[in-house]
């Protein structure tokens, strides 16, 4: 009991500062740049960490296994990935972009989590018989920060695309435009200040920040997709590892296990059109546009299905 | 350009070498015999040596030395790059590149036109869009796979995917099973796009990844400035010296080579070479998974509790190259079935003990296993995959023991159910009643009489006698039987190899080769570099470094304008 009531509360503890840190960034981008109030929704992201992380070691304790046996658990660690990417000081120089990104995709992760469209499966369940290994930790969380990594990834080259196209969506459609510019404006906005202290060029400088920006989402997007792959290839491999002691074969072409490889070529598609210098930018963020609708595919389509060696994960949408 | 003569002729570098530190790959010095001698007797004995050397340098004229470097450095060369001559010409024809071609010219005939195709297949194999646009149709294959209902029989397909009412107006259950996409992971297809992927994965490692090794293998330094001011980031430090650079590149952790006015510095080399280890480790697998489909036995058995089966009778193969073993003929008896439960009640694990005999009888081998920990014995693996409960033991007013056969109940839901009949009464009437007996596991049954009326629940063990309709029953015992896989793969330590070698590779490559060249003209440092991956961070990190570069001060910079001349 005590720890439902532990976990409840630090559920909305994470919830709400997750958006208190979005409404900190909207203030931010669209009254002024206020250093302080910057500071504090960086703070606010560390809270969120140690929120989540408490709230998966309560889990754990009184589960007594790793918590990612179902859905709700995964979404949480998603979660809980997003907000580790955010505050590992690797990324610190890249903080405008991702924080824009994370503090959203954090919000959206764990609202739909909470939210009563998933309440059936917010029990932590028995552990079936073939999770019941080491290799769960280490599979699906790889997978998951994967997952995570790969999605942060995407959403920039979406951005950069938005960015790219602005002149096109604003012409054609304002609202569009609006959506966009919501959250990409505001860390644009933020870079061209920047650039402005540092460079002193004097041509065309507003073209000028615009191709730069979109250079530098555009390094970062990869970067970030490199490091997702990374976590994906292994998440992938140890998967196929755990299959071949429980399943009794590596490679069953399982939905799940399909899409993730799905998934796994579309970012190795990625990967090679950017070894090409002619299709770098523009063409390489489309595909990773696709991947990024490949991914959710993967995490919750096939869920949804509920089909396949994989169907623990399975959930049905309960509106009530 | 006076500086830089002046510079090269004295090799001021020589005294300062000592900040070298010995890199990784050896072959590097060979380019450089000066570093190369130094380098070593550096790395030995860091200060001790400075004196000799400097004198045996001052005994050779400067050109000498010069001339003496290049030609070693161009011999060494040779040898690297190209195999020795003549003798091994012949050898070497069917699978080296350039060299077979000149001496088959000669010749003429079929072996050029060979030879000209081959060219030509592994340059189409190679070229990047092929690979990616073969890349997305193997990925909407395997998405299609998965849309479509995998191994049914034809007559579901002809009425799911009928004529009348075509899916995006044109695919049916013809497309289906002309092009075998009711069984989509071994369709021919499939396999051709796989085959098709592989093919040029092995192309693009041969002709585009391999040279990757030898070019990022030859390092240069830069003599002009121009060349630095191209790089991707270039920057020029007035009032610096190179050897501060050095040390500063090397503190960072990068390879640093000085040479007279020169320098080269790099770091993430493996971030370079890696991916050539991605792309053989991903052949790799695809090599184990063809010797899997290719060699390998499967079967399941649903064995009894106190029963036993050959090996060989379960096992069917899967390939035309599977061949059985001697194990094949190993007999194994499941000695006990056994479940394990939660407080709840759910099953959270199932064991089988199992004991394997050889022909003679003899026990050779003896595991209880479980899900996730099969049991291996002479390339077989038996797995715990399922379990289901096969008889009750009963007695009838202290009759007995009878078995009765439990079968499995098709019920919603993914919950196993399994039910007995126990007649009562004349059995051969047309409308026989009797006792239903259910049993979700081994823990307890649930007893209803004839008219479906729920009695009681007894636990098998217990003892308990239950009275229905009038005689009494007592359950003795629930034998489960156990749900085995069996199977033999021999590609299974290629493939593990091969993932092995691909989680390394993958995360290898997340390194980032950087190169950094830097040219001290008069007293200005003109430091360039570029980077491959890591582009946000590269400049940054450049200019963190160069920052901490001393400014050197007006007496200090006569002073090594001394020891540059003197």
């Amino acid at each position: 009991m005590i720890f439902s009531t532990l976990e409840h509360i630090l559920t909305h503890i994470s919830f709400s500062i997750v958006s208190i840190v979005i409404t900190i960034h909207l203030i931010t981008f669209l009254v002024d740049e206020i250093i302080k109030l910057y500071d504090s929704s960086e703070k606010g992201m560390i809270m969120t960490f140690f929120c989540i992380t408490g709230l998966l070691v309560t889990r754990w304790i009184y589960s007594g296994h790793f918590p990612l046996s179902n859905l709700y658990e995964s979404l949480i660690f998603l979660s809980w990935s997003f907000s580790l990417i955010h505050i590992v000081p690797y990324f610190k120089k890249n903080q405008n972009f991702l924080s824009a990104i994370i503090g959203p995709s954090a919000i959206f992760t764990q609202g739909f989590a909470t939210s009563g469209l998933l309440t059936e499966i917010h029990e932590s369940a028995i552990l079936v018989p073939a999770l019941q290994s080491e290799w769960l930790i280490m599979h699906v969380s790889m997978m998951i920060l994967g997952y995570a990594a790969l999605l942060c990834g995407s959403l920039l080259s979406v951005a950069l695309l938005v960015i790219a196209n602005r002149k096109l969506f604003f012409t054609s459609n304002h609202l569009l435009n609006l959506n966009g510019s919501f959250f990409f404006g505001e860390i644009e906005y933020m870079n061209e200040r920047r650039n402005v202290l540092q460079n002193t060029s004097f041509f065309s400088p507003k073209n000028y920040y615009r191709s730069q920006f979109i250079q530098q989402l555009d390094y970062c997007s990869y970067r970030v997709i490199s490091l997702g792959f990374i976590f994906l290839t292994i998440g992938i491999l140890s998967g196929a590892v755990w299959a071949n002691e429980a399943w009794g074969s590596y490679w069953s072409w399982d939905p799940k296990e399909t899409w993730a490889f799905i998934t796994w070529i579309v970012f190795a598609i990625y990967l090679h059109i950017r070894t090409n210098i002619k299709w770098k930018g523009i063409n390489s963020a489309i595909v990773a546009s696709i991947g990024f609708l490949i991914i959710w595919i993967c995490y919750f389509g096939v869920n949804l299905l509920g089909i396949g060696l994989h169907s623990y994960g399975s959930f049905t949408l309960t509106s009530n | 350009m006076k500086a830089f003569s002046a510079i090269n002729s004295t090799n001021p570098c020589l005294p300062k070498t000592h900040f070298l530190k010995v890199p990784i790959f050896h072959p590097f010095f060979k380019f450089n015999p000066f570093s190369h001698s130094y380098n070593t007797h550096a790395h030995a004995a860091n200060r001790a040596h400075k004196l000799p050397l400097t004198i045996s340098c001052k005994l050779k004229s400067s050109q000498d030395v010069k001339n003496k470097g290049k030609s070693v450095s161009q011999k060494i060369v040779l040898s690297e790059t190209s195999p020795p001559p003549l003798t091994e010409d012949d050898s070497t024809n069917s699978d080296s590149g350039d060299v077979p071609q000149s001496s088959m010219k000669k010749k003429g005939g079929p072996f050029e036109v060979l030879i000209v195709f081959r060219r030509k297949t592994l340059q189409i194999l190679s070229s990047l869009p092929l690979a990616i646009a073969d890349m997305f149709v193997a990925a909407a294959l395997m998405a299609l796979g998965t849309l479509i209902e995998q191994g049914e029989a034809p007559d579901f397909y002809i009425q799911k995917y009928s004529e009348d009412n075509p899916v995006f107006g044109f695919f049916t259950w013809r497309w289906i099973l002309a092009l075998g996409f009711d069984h989509m992971f071994s369709s021919p297809v499939f396999l051709g796009v796989l085959a098709l992927l592989g093919a040029s994965l092995m192309a693009c490692t041969y002709t585009t990844q391999l040279p990757i090794i030898k070019v990022s293998r030859r390092w240069s330094f830069l003599h002009s400035a121009e060349a630095i001011r191209k790089q991707e980031f270039s920057e020029s430090l007035p009032r610096a010296s190179i050897q501060d650079v050095g040390t500063i590149l090397m503190g960072a952790g990068y390879e640093v080579f000085l040479k007279g006015p020169s320098l080269y510095a790099f770091k993430g080399l493996a971030g370079r070479l890696a991916p050539v280890g991605v792309h053989i480790a991903l052949l790799l697998v695809m090599a184990g998974g063809t010797v899997s489909a290719a060699g390998s036995f499967r079967g399941s058995v649903t064995v009894p509790q106190g029963l036993n089966f050959v090996v060989g009778d379960v096992l069917a193969p899967s390939g035309f190259l599977s061949s059985p073993t001697e194990a094949f003929n190993t007999e194994i008896h499941v000695n006990r079935f056994y479940m394990d439960y939660f407080e709840s009640g759910e099953v959270s694990q199932f064991h089988t003990d199992l004991s394997l005999r050889n022909m003679d009888g003899k026990e050779v081998m003896r595991k209880t296993i479980s899900v996730n920990d099969p049991l291996r014995y002479g390339g077989i693996t038996i797995y715990q995959t399922d379990w289901s409960i096969s008889a009750l033991q009963i007695l009838k007013d202290n009759e007995g023991p009878y078995n009765l056969a439990m079968a499995p109940l098709q019920i919603n839901g993914d919950k196993k159910l399994y039910g007995t009949f126990l007649p009562v009464g004349d059995i051969n009437s047309p409308d026989v009643k009797g006792i239903s007996m259910l049993a979700r596991d081994l823990q307890s049954i649930v007893l209803y009489d004839k008219e479906g009326k729920f009695v009681g629940v007894r636990r098998p063990n217990s003892n308990l006698p239950i009275n229905i309709d009038g005689s009494e029953i007592v359950i003795v015992d629930a034998i489960g039987s156990s749900g085995l896989d069996l199977k033999t793969d021999p590609g299974v330590p290629v493939v593990y190899a091969g993932f092995g070698a691909l989680m390394i590779t993958t995360c290898i490559s997340y390194l980032s080769h950087s190169q950094i060249w830097a040219l001290q003209d008069g007293t200005t440092v003109f430091v360039g570099g570029k980077t491959n991956r890591a582009k946000i961070e590269f400049p940054e990190e450049m200019n963190r470094l160069l920052d901490k570069v001393p400014e050197i001060v007006e007496s200090t910079l006569s002073k090594q304008a001394d020891s540059i001349s003197g």
